[in-house]
Parts: C-alpha cells; structure tokens; sequence
C-alpha cells in the first residue's frame, strides 16, 4: 500500500506512541487531583504544552488545548462575541470548519486568485470599520496554497493605526488555521503576526481529536464548553494528557526535520508531476464533442495535453508535500477505486459519493469548471513515503489515468 | 456483439456477485444505483451515500460502466406516499413490494431497455425459466415474495444471477474475487428508513395523537400509545405496558384513536383460517379460472415464512367471489371497514390485476394473521403465480 493522503491523516510515529502510552496507564490520574501522582501528571502535561507552544514560538500559557482544529476555530470566533454589530472576512477557499462558523456571524468574503492565494486589494477594499476579525488560513487543505499571513498581517497593523488615529476603538484579530501547516512551515507566531492560530495534531503525526489554539495576549474568548474551568476557563474538562504528550512528540519531531522533509517532498513531487506530465491524453481529432466541450471549459488554448491535465496551485506558494491535479473528463472517483484496487490512496475533490455528493467548494472558488472538479486528484506526501515508493504510486497513477482515458475513447 | 445488461447494483454482496456472474458470462454490463430517497431526515441519515460508494466501487473494479440513476421522485410518489397512505388506513404496507413493483422493474426496466439493453438484472434471490417467476434455489433467501407484482414483460427481460445460489456460495465468492463487501452487514427493510426505524420516520410525516390502550376483554386502561396507527395486530412490543405475560395489540379503533389489547394468545383477532385478498395480481396468463384448477395451492405470508397450503374461495363452487359478495358480509363488519372502499386506493394497476375483486383464502388449520397491507403470494411448486394485498 502507497499512501498518499496525508493531508487527510496522518499516522502515529513510534516515538511518539512511545510518548504517549505511559499516560494511558501508571500515568492516568487527574491532573486536578490533589496528591503527588496527580500533581507530577500535571507537570508533564504543562511541560508537553510548552513544549508544543515553543514550536510555533508561544508559551504554554498561549495555548488552549481542544479537541481538535474544528473546535479550535469555533472558539477562535467567540472573539466576535463581545463585538457586537462587527463582522469577520474569510476566503471562499476556507475549509468547512471556519466557513461555518463565520456563517453564525455576519461575514463577508475576500477574493482569491486562481491559484486561490488571497487577494490584498480586495482585502484593503472589504476592511470595512466594522470588521473585527479575519481568519485566513496559512495553507490551504485541498490546494496546500500558502498564503502571505505577514503581508495581511501588516495590512492589520496599518487599520489598526488607521481606526486609532479616527478614535475608532473596535479591534481587528487575525486568524489562522495552521492544520495543514506545521510539518512544512517554520511557524513563528510573532512572525506571522496572528492573534488567533489554529493547530491539528492529526496532521502531523499527532494523534486524532487533538488541536490547539494559539492566543495572543488581550484576545478575549468566550468559552463553548463550561464545567471544571480547566485551560483558563476556555475550555472545561479534564485534560486529554496523552493527547498532549503525543501532540508535542510529534510538533517537536517534525520541527527538528523541517527542511530535510521539505527538500525530500520537493522531490517526490516533482517525480510525481514529470510522471504525470507524460500521460497520454486522448487526442483531440478522435473526439471532437469532448474536445469542444474542454475547449468551451477553458477560456485559453494551450496545448493539447494541458486541456486535459492541469496541475492546481502555484508550486512556488503551495506546501512541497501538495500536488493538487485535474484530469478534465475523467471520473476522479472511478480512479480511486482503480489506484485503491492497486494498492494506491489518494483523495478528490471531486463530488463522490464518499463525500455525499458534494463538490469541492475550493475547486469551484478558484474557477475550475465542473469537468475539472470531477477529474481532480489531491495527492499530499509524509512520513509514509519514500522515493521508491513515489515514483511505483506515479507510474500506477499514469497507467490508470490513461486506462481511464482510453476507457473513454472507447464510448 | 455482447448482450447487454443494465444490473441494478445497491452496494450489496448480492448484486456486487451478481455483477461478477454476469461479466463472467460474457454480458456487457452496466452497473446502476437507483438513487431512491435520500432526504435526510433529522437525526436519521440513509446509508445511500456509502451503499453508492460500495457499489460504485465494485462496478469500476471489475472496469464496468456505472451510472446513477434518480428515482427519488417517483419513488417518493409512488412508494412513500402509497406506504404513508396505508399506514394513515391503520395498515401496515409493504414497501419494497410496491418498489419492485412501480420502481425497479417499471420505471429501471423500462429505461434499461430504451437504452438498447437485452435484459436488466438484479441480485434478488429469484430464478426465472424465462417466462415464470421461480423460487430461488435457497428457499431461506426466496425473495419472491417482494417480486410477485412484476410485470410479465420485465420477468422475460430479467436474469437474477444469484437465484441458483446459496447465500453462503454468494459470500464465498465475494470473498474470493477480495471484495470488501462480502463482509457487509446485510440491509434490511426499506432504504429510506434507514436505522432510526418506520416509527421515527412515520412520525416525521404523519400526525399522531396520544391515545388510551385498552384491555379488550374488560375494556379497562392500562396505558397510552402515541399513535394508534404505529401498531400493528399481533404486535407485543413497545407497548410499555409493564412486566408480567405479554399483550398483545387485538383491535385498532382509529376513529375513536384506541388501541385494544389482549393477554389471550388465543384471542380471535390473531388467529385466522381464511384472509381476503385484494390488488390480485395474476401472474403469466393466469385467470382465476386456470388459477382454480392449480393443485396444491400454496400461499406465503410473510417473507422467509415457510409456504403454507391453501384454497381460493368460491373456485370449488365454480363461481368467483366479489367485491358485493363481501361487502355487507359479517367477515367486513370490522372497525371502520365498511367505511372504505376495499379495494381502490390509487394503486397502479397491471393487466393482470384483478383490483375488483376480493379474493379469500382458506387455511385447513388457522394460521397466525398476517398485518393487513402486507402480501399473500401464492405458489404451484416453484412457480410463483402471483398474490394479493391483506385485507382486514
């Protein structure tokens, strides 16, 4: 088995299951209990937490642990709450995660280009007095398009100045949702310039149902959930220690093998994209119905093989790990099925039924026509891959893209 | 040119072996998913999604074409609002009878051959000698009970590939050709209800009021049901009636919206050595003439039951019972009978449906009463000559 959906899951290194598993036994107590056990389980889980937050150059005391990056971001909007009458901007681009929990306040969106980064004009343009809050995320889930966070960053700083100097009081936070970010970005919060940022350690070798927000100094939250008032009242409920332990295992680890694993997905990608690159597409003579029909799709005429296949995303502002690609007029579900037939995961964006039917609302954000969605292929690289194994997975995927090809010739 | 085939595919280990079969046999086959209802109700969600997944997955494995075909608006219109109704009756309908029946091998069949198909299939356990309707050969699989109201035309055009195997031959060669759905826990019932249940679902369309159950021998209260129209005779559970022996649901007033009970497992009311039929459908050239003259008449009354011997009333005496017949006869004095035409409410009518008629059957021993709205199929042998509708 190739595994090539990393952006979906990740698994667990043995170093950090190694971590993890003394938590789950000797070491269960509380941490809130009141004797030494307990208060030793506290110390590990307070260390692991800053550990954690020196990975993106936060304190401990930054973080709230929660269950995951989903419910990070629906705290992460709670910002809004003491605004009232203020509004959040996002991208179309976003995952579902903040695109639903900027619905329950007012919300606009901001443009991206087609390569989905975000549009700054467009973004001076929608700054409005009474936006509060932006949340943009640092790297794209489906595209792995990594947007210019300091550039916005610094956008805010002059509104900021802009609102004071009007003796407008009403703040504006950034926000980031850094899932998708933290094995492949030297994450500097300070650096970024985000108030709110949001980690996943699904993503990273952590464990599932694991996620963090980063909070800036005078950001005021209001917690989701209510109890025991445990992570500064933001978030009640015993904590998940192993989960923690795990999560700072695995940011530390991947941190340490930040550029050496850039550098080695840079490589299999590119294997991946000259493999791909050489398909044989079916030639425009012997179908002209079809031919018209991608014709009409897309506005430019280049040549014959990029009607077919087109690579998502500019490679210069996406993760190393992403090759997002479209294989216009091919059922990307049908091909799926074949590469898993062949040992061969990998994920679309296209409406299948694994995802209810629903098509990717990132594709269709950057303009790609419905023939397009169908036909796209997310491939994201980690820790399972090697180059042996990347080069066997681009060949199958050739062949099976072209047998799907030929396969629609024959109708 | 290969003889081509549009095989209905539900994701199942049934129909995933069916396609199997027929690639085998040199057919050029088409997987469909009848996309049939896929309202998501609150708190209840179809497993659509997952069963067009499986099937997609198992059509493309074995490199076929596959499509999806809606249905959902004839199925809401022809099957939901028919079961609807008949609950709305106080009876308990069948529903995958009436979608085999006014989906699958109407509306499926009907556009499988528009499209130049030679045959469709399906991974129903049933056999056909390309004109009968056949039991399978696993008699604990027969589905030829939910099959009996398909029309001639479409059992001529119709192969069911598993119909000469037993289900765990089935599996093992699912197993065999490493498809994951042989371990697939079987659907039961109907699609749509998904696992919350009929009850759940029944609430979400019709309106229901609390109402008394009642002993029926002393007429005393013993508890409230929410619906007297989710209770079916014969019904014993979610009565909450507290401990001690069973009771058993009797009579439904649906006027009055009470629900009688009894601890008498001998009551009348569950008991029955003769049932009317309504909705005949004949099946083949069949009439109720030639039907007299079947020796060994067997009937079937619920699916998986074992068959059971019977007669056709009137069919001795030479002449036919009708709908007068019965009207004003005691066997019709039931609550609220006489109030409904017993016969007409709506149903599609085949060429052979004796919709007119009521037809009874006589049991030599009394049997355990079927729900009205559930089917009677009948049978010579293997063959399955068609059936009817429960009446009261």
């Amino acid at each position: 088995m190739i595994y090539l959906d990393h952006a979906a899951a990740t698994p667990v290194s043995a170093k950090v299951l190694a971590a993890m598993m003394p938590y789950f036994t000797e070491q269960f107590f509380n941490p809130s209990a009141p004797y030494l056990p307990a208060k030793h389980v506290r110390e590990s889980y307070e260390s692991a937490k800053n550990d954690l937050a020196h990975a993106i150059g936060a304190k401990g005391v930054d973080l709230i642990v929660t269950a995951g990056a989903t419910e990070s971001i629906n705290l992460a909007f709670t910002v809004l709450n003491q605004f009232p009458g203020s509004k959040c901007l996002t991208l179309a681009t976003e995952h579902n995660a903040v695109l639903e929990a900027a619905k329950s306040h007012t919300c606009a969106l901001v443009a991206v280009d087609k390569n989905g980064i975000i549009q700054l004009d467009d973004l001076r343009q929608k700054l409005s007095d009474d936006v509060a809050l932006i949340s943009v995320s640092l790297a794209n889930n489906e595209l792995g398009t990594i947007q210019p966070l300091a550039e916005i960053a610094e956008i805010i700083r002059q509104i900021r100045q802009d609102r004071l100097q009007r003796g407008i009081m009403l703040p504006v936070y950034l926000h980031s949702d850094a899932s998708q970010a933290l094995n492949l970005i030297d994450i500097n919060v300070a650096r970024l310039g985000v108030d709110l940022l949001t980690l996943n350690a699904a993503k990273c070798g952590g464990p599932k149902g694991v996620g963090a927000l980063y909070v800036a100094h005078g950001v005021k939250l209001q917690p989701i959930t209510v109890g025991g008032g445990q992570e500064r009242g933001l978030r009640s409920g015993t904590e998940n220690v192993p989960g923690v332990i795990g999560f700072a295992q695995a940011a530390t680890e991947t941190k340490a093998h930040l550029s050496s694993h850039r550098k080695q997905y840079q490589k299999m990608a590119d294997i991946i994209r000259q493999e791909l690159e050489s398909i044989k597409t079916p030639v425009q003579d012997q179908d002209p119905a079809l031919h018209n029909s991608i014709i009409a799709q897309n506005d430019k005429k280049v040549n014959r093989k990029s009607q077919f296949i087109r690579f998502l995303g500019n490679p210069k502002h996406q993760l190393a790990s992403f090759i997002s690609v479209s294989f216009s007029g091919i059922d990307a579900e049908r091909l799926i099925y074949r590469l898993e037939m062949r040992g061969v995961l990998v994920s679309t964006g296209a409406a299948c039924a694994a995802n209810k039917g629903i098509k990717s609302h990132v594709l269709a954000a950057i303009g790609l026509s419905d023939a397009e969605i169908a036909g796209s292929l997310r491939i994201s690289l980690g820790s399972t891959n090697t180059l042996e194994n990347v080069h066997e997975a681009a060949k199958i995927i050739r062949e099976e893209v072209e047998h799907e090809y030929q396969r629609m010739e024959r109708k | 040119m290969n003889r081509k085939v549009f095989l209905g595919m539900s994701g199942g280990v049934d129909s995933s072996v069916s396609a199997i079969l027929l690639k085998e046999q040199g057919y050029d086959v088409t997987g469909v998913y009848m996309k049939n209802w896929s309202k998501d109700l609150p708190g209840m969600k179809c497993p659509w999604a997952e069963d067009l997944a499986d099937a997609k997955r198992v059509a493309v494995q074995l490199d076929l074409d596959f499509e999806v075909w809606d249905f959902e608006q004839d199925y809401k219109k022809r099957v939901v609002d028919y079961m609807l109704a008949e609950f709305k009756k106080g009876r308990t309908p069948n529903p995958d009878v009436m979608c085999n029946e006014r989906i699958k091998f109407k509306l499926f069949y009907e556009q499988a051959m528009a499209r130049g198909a030679d045959y469709i299939a399906t991974g129903h356990y049933a056999r056909t000698d390309g004109k009968h309707l056949l039991r399978a050969k696993d008699e604990n699989k027969d589905q030829t009970y939910f099959l009996y109201r398909m029309s001639n035309a479409a059992t001529t055009h119709t192969l069911f590939p598993v119909g000469n195997l037993l289900k765990p031959e089935v599996k093992a060669l699912a197993a065999r050709h490493g498809l994951d759905i042989a371990t697939k826990k079987e659907s039961m019932g109907v699609c749509f209800v998904g696992e919350v249940g009929m009850k759940d679902f029944l609430h979400e369309y019709l309106d229901a009021q609390s109402g008394e159950i009642r002993e029926i021998e002393t007429d005393k209260t013993l508890g409230y049901h929410d619906g007297a129209i989710f209770y079916t005779i014969g019904q014993r559970h979610g009565l909450y009636l507290g401990g001690g022996l069973p009771y058993y649901v009797v009579q439904k007033d649906l006027a009055q919206n009470i629900v009688y009970v009894s601890r008498n497992l001998n009551h009348g009311a569950l008991w029955a050595d003769c049932l009317q039929l309504e909705s005949l459908h004949l099946r083949d050239d069949l009439t109720l003439e030639k039907l007299a003259q079947v020796s060994q008449l067997q009937v079937r009354l619920r699916h998986r039951a074992p068959l059971v011997n019977c007669e056709l009333d009137g069919l001795s005496g030479g002449r036919l019972a009708t709908v007068s017949d019965f009207q004003n006869s005691p066997a019709t004095t039931g609550a609220g009978r006489s109030e409904q035409a017993p016969h007409d409410d709506g149903r599609a009518r085949t060429g052979s449906e004796k919709s007119d008629m009521i037809t009874m059957l006589h049991f030599s021993q009394s049997i355990k009463r079927p729900a009205s709205g559930q089917s009677a199929v009948l049978y010579s042998g293997d063959i399955c000559l068609g059936g009817g509708i429960i009446a009261e």
